[in-house]
């Protein structure tokens, strides 16, 4: 099958200490993906080193037919790979309106600047009610609501998502949830990294667990897997049956 | 106090306030979207005049003062965008970018300032001013050319309020002040708006060295003065937004004016400070800043 993202043996880090070391997978084009692992394991500095916020030490990232390993974020942002970082502060002194339009910055997203606003105006409803309010006022739920739009906003080819609960009273992540799963519905793939595998395994095809910066085990969400077994992956040493 | 006092007070109140807001814009500018301090924006101020003398005078070029402004605005945003690449670019990935851009930039300031000095030589010139004459008003005097800051001081304002407000590329601008990271992600071509802010500031102080040409006698350190005043306009008003240093600016402006009126000139700059401080130490993020909870 054709392959939207090819991260093949990367590596990136922090100044000199390394956190990801040689992570290797791909995502087919329709396919969505799922990272969970402890925290501080390099879950988001892959996702930075991916969208161009960290520099890539070796290997390779191949996305929709290029090379985009080392490349600007601009360049990767108008190929259409969008990253939704983990605790968006957004633009805390811009409305929301404002804030939405400017994830539309990019060329590729210029001409569906309008349509994508609809679509992400039809997925949060209630982001349409507070266009005009300051994004510092807003709770953490709809900053977060805001940050996917923005999101959305860019036309993505693949959206990824750094822990978009994290932090959420149980309603509103229960609301956040099914947005999600409505994004993914509007045909756009999706790389989630959540700590609620739960929910990952209703959103995405496949699953990936991250521990010590490597890739340690892969597994497709269609065969149940049970609690116990991911407990024992967080707390195991991670290479469980 | 007659009407007609109070009415010169808030002239020539308007008339100080205006040129140290565009002052205090360009530095401002700088300042929240690369969060470093352009110590090379005095120099900015000298080479405007410097640059229109050239053009406009006829000991120069003599094409007239149309021309000296054109081609001095335009300059000043080339080598805006220059200084930016030198000066900062190299550095922005360091740690400590905003104590080596005081060294770059301060640096930058020296140089220009004897080069000015070596190839205009340090005899006093003047640039016409913006308009001749005097105006009378309600029965108070002052120049055309101060009549013309009053008025043209606050449109050029207005223009880069909206460019920053309502233009995608000046929102592009904030949202870089704001969150660098987010707007990398949104697409923003972030090095490319640094230039930008660079050019812009650079321009507008172009234009107050053109507006003190037509005042005072120019000099190579001619902008050292006003870069200093706008630093203060800018600390005192709230650093971290283009507005507060704006409105401060007036009020520093006005109170200028009633302190020269009442204390006179010579107290004046200690008043001013006395002020300035008192206000800081109630407010630390400034007298228009940090108004959000
Ligand atoms: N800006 C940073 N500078 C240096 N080290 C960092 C930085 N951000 C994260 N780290 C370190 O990188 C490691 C991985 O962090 P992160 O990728 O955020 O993990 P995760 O997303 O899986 O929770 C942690 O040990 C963390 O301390
Ligand atoms: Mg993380």
């Amino acid at each position: 099958m054709q392959k939207l993202l090819e991260v093949d043996k990367l590596a990136s880090g922090y100044g000199r200490i390394q956190i990801v070391r040689d992570i290797s997978f791909s995502l087919a084009t329709g396919e969505c993906l799922g990272l969970f692992g402890p925290n501080g394991h390099g879950k988001s500095t892959l996702l930075k080193a991916i969208s161009g916020l960290l520099p890539c030490w070796s290997g390779s990232i191949r996305f929709a037919g290029q090379t985009i390993s080392n490349a600007s974020p601009r360049k990767i942002v108008e190929a259409g790979l969008i990253l939704v970082p983990q605790g968006n502060q957004l633009f805390p002194e811009m409305t929301v309106g404002e804030t939405l339009r400017l994830g539309a910055f990019a060329n590729a997203a210029r001409a569906e600047e309008a349509s994508n606003l609809e679509r992400a105006y039809s997925i949060f409803p209630r982001l349409k009610e507070r266009d005009r309010q300051q994004v510092w006022s807003l709770s953490g739920g709809e900053r977060q609501m805001v940050a996917i739009g923005v999101g959305l906003m860019g036309n993505p080819k693949l959206l990824i998502l750094d822990e978009p609960t994290l932090g959420l009273a149980p309603r509103i992540k229960d609301e956040l949830c099914d947005a999600i799963g409505a994004v993914s519905k509007h045909g756009v793939p999706l790389v989630v990294v959540e700590q609620d595998v739960e929910f990952l395994l209703g959103l995405v095809d496949r699953l990936i667990l991250i521990d010590h910066g490597s890739a340690v085990r892969e597994f497709s969400a269609a065969n149940s897997i049970g609690h116990d077994e991911i407990m024992d992956m967080y707390f195991g040493d991670g290479k469980v049956a | 106090m007659t009407a007609e006092t109070v009415l010169y007070i808030l002239v020539s109140g308007v008339v100080l306030g205006s040129l140290y807001a565009l002052m205090a814009v360009g530095l401002a500018l700088v300042w929240t979207t690369l969060g470093i301090f352009n110590f090379a924006h005095g120099m900015f101020i000298t080479l405007g005049a410097y640059f229109a003398w050239t053009v406009a005078d006829g000991n120069g070029l003599g094409w007239g003062l149309a021309a000296g402004i054109a081609f001095s605005v335009a300059a000043l945003a080339a080598l805006g965008c220059l200084a930016e690449a030198v000066l900062v670019r190299p550095f922005l990935k360091r740690d400590n970018l905003v104590l080596v851009a005081v060294i770059t930039t301060l640096a930058a300031a020296t140089f220009l300032e004897n080069a000015t000095l070596l190839s205009r030589g340090g005899r006093s010139k003047q640039l016409a001013p913006l308009a001749e004459g005097n105006i009378s008003m309600f029965g108070i005097g002052l120049s055309a050319h101060e009549a013309a800051i009053v008025v043209i001081a606050p449109l050029i304002l207005y223009s880069v309020w909206l460019f920053l407000q309502r233009t995608r590329t000046g929102s592009a601008l904030r949202a870089i002040a704001q969150n660098q990271e987010a707007a990398l992600l949104a697409g923003i071509p972030v090095a490319r708006l640094y230039a930008l802010s660079f050019a812009l500031a650079a321009s507008l102080a172009g234009l107050v060295g053109i507006f003190l040409g037509g005042i005072k006698f120019m000099s190579p350190s001619m902008g050292t003065d006003p870069m200093v005043k706008a630093l203060v306009v800018v600390i005192f008003g709230g650093i971290a937004s283009i507005s507060g240093p704006i409105r401060a600016a007036y009020v520093i402006g006005l109170l200028e004016a009633v302190c020269i009126y009442s204390i006179g000139i010579y107290w004046t700059q200690a008043a001013l400070f006395v002020v300035m401080i008192a206000v800081l130490m109630i407010r630390p993020t400034g007298l228009f800043g940090g108004q959000r909870a």
